[in-house]
């Protein structure tokens, strides 16, 4: 419909492509985009829809590029059930509370479950360390380097 | 509490004072104990017991482990171990013995015996804070990202891979709140 050959809409296509993810990539301000476009020759109306382009799809583009990037296994949520251990095969009228937790995680867009259990003191000192864990972005220390990294 | 017949077999050898003098038996006891207890090996090669025949010696050490073992199960009494032990023709002197080694031991019995299956075990957390900057398909992408590993111990094999994984902030509240309701139904539940 276009009357261009196949080869010059694939690169075209490319081109375009790179210019997007990369700009993308590297977050670069509207004024670095509009000059290094300016390179390219185009027409000031071309310039502006590119750039145009550039901002509405960034925030798109930017979140499927990490998906790329490498990845451990992501939480993506917890189930607990308490439990009390009355007797087993090697000791009778017991009285033992257990947490049963099933964690699920994301890997590559597969989600695994794992089961788990842990003692009440355990339980008790995971909360602790991981409240820690939490606090520790609002130290002064962290606080400086958000600022300063921006 | 019950003795299964083969235990109770070793046993009759126990009460007979041909077999088993004084010193043979106390060593034997001592040895069936210290077996189950505290993880020596080397209780049957006390001198004392030199002299028995091996195979009577493997029937008996097994009869006493499995008096113990039974015992702790049901968290038996003095009573219900001295009833047992009397129908195997066991002396009073000789039930006695018994019956203080055990009472001797008891608290450890109970603790030893809380074997068996069960799910993988969380016994600490470290966790690991960074602040992501850029990786190689996306730069600046200034967030916070925290890694979580579990440590993981497994009933049967004692250690197991840890399970790793990484969260936002957001995620890891998600995670703390959880465990925090967990912990404060625990809470009700121990006051009811």
């Amino acid at each position: 419909k276009l009357n261009i050959d196949v080869d010059t809409i694939q690169h075209g296509v490319e081109g375009l492509s790179y210019l997007l993810t990369e700009s993308s990539k590297l977050m670069i301000s509207e004024i670095d985009f509009q000059e290094s476009v300016q390179v390219l020759g185009f027409s000031d109306e071309l310039n502006q829809l590119l750039l145009q382009l550039y901002l509405d799809n960034r925030k798109e583009i930017r979140s499927i590029l990490s998906e790329l990037a490498p990845k451990l296994p992501s939480y993506h949520s917890l189930e607990w059930r308490l439990d009390v251990q009355l007797a087993s095969r090697s000791l009778r009228q017991q009285i033992k509370p257990a947490v049963t937790l099933k964690l699920h995680l994301n890997q590559n867009e597969d989600q695994t479950a794992q089961v788990l259990q842990t003692d009440p003191s355990t339980l008790l000192h995971l909360i602790q360390q991981l409240e820690q864990a939490l606090g520790e972005m609002k130290t002064n220390h962290c606080r400086r380097i958000v600022r300063n990294m921006k | 509490m019950e003795l299964s017949p083969y235990a109770q077999g070793g046993w009759r050898l126990l009460a007979d004072p041909c077999r088993f003098a004084r010193r043979p038996y106390s060593a034997l006891l001592r040895a069936a104990f210290r077996s189950l207890l505290d993880h020596s090996h080397d209780g049957l090669d006390d001198p004392d017991l030199k002299d028995i025949d091996p195979t009577v010696l493997k029937h008996c050490h097994a009869a006493a482990a499995m008096c113990i073992l039974e015992a702790g199960k049901h968290k038996a009494d003095i009573s219900a171990i001295s009833t047992c032990l009397e129908d195997c023709k066991l002396d009073k002197e000789r039930i006695e013995q018994f019956c203080t080694e055990y009472q001797h031991r008891e608290l450890l019995t109970v603790v030893s015996f809380s074997i068996g299956r069960s799910p993988l075990h969380v016994t600490d957390v470290s966790w690991r804070l960074e602040y992501q900057i850029k990786n190689n398909q996306l730069h600046k992408t200034y967030q916070p990202s925290y890694l979580v590993t579990l440590n993981i111990e497994n009933s049967d094999s004692g250690s197991h891979p840890d399970v790793s994984f990484s969260c936002t902030m957001e995620q890891l509240q998600d995670l703390v709140g959880k465990l925090k309701d967990a912990a404060k139904s625990l809470e009700r539940a121990t006051q009811m």
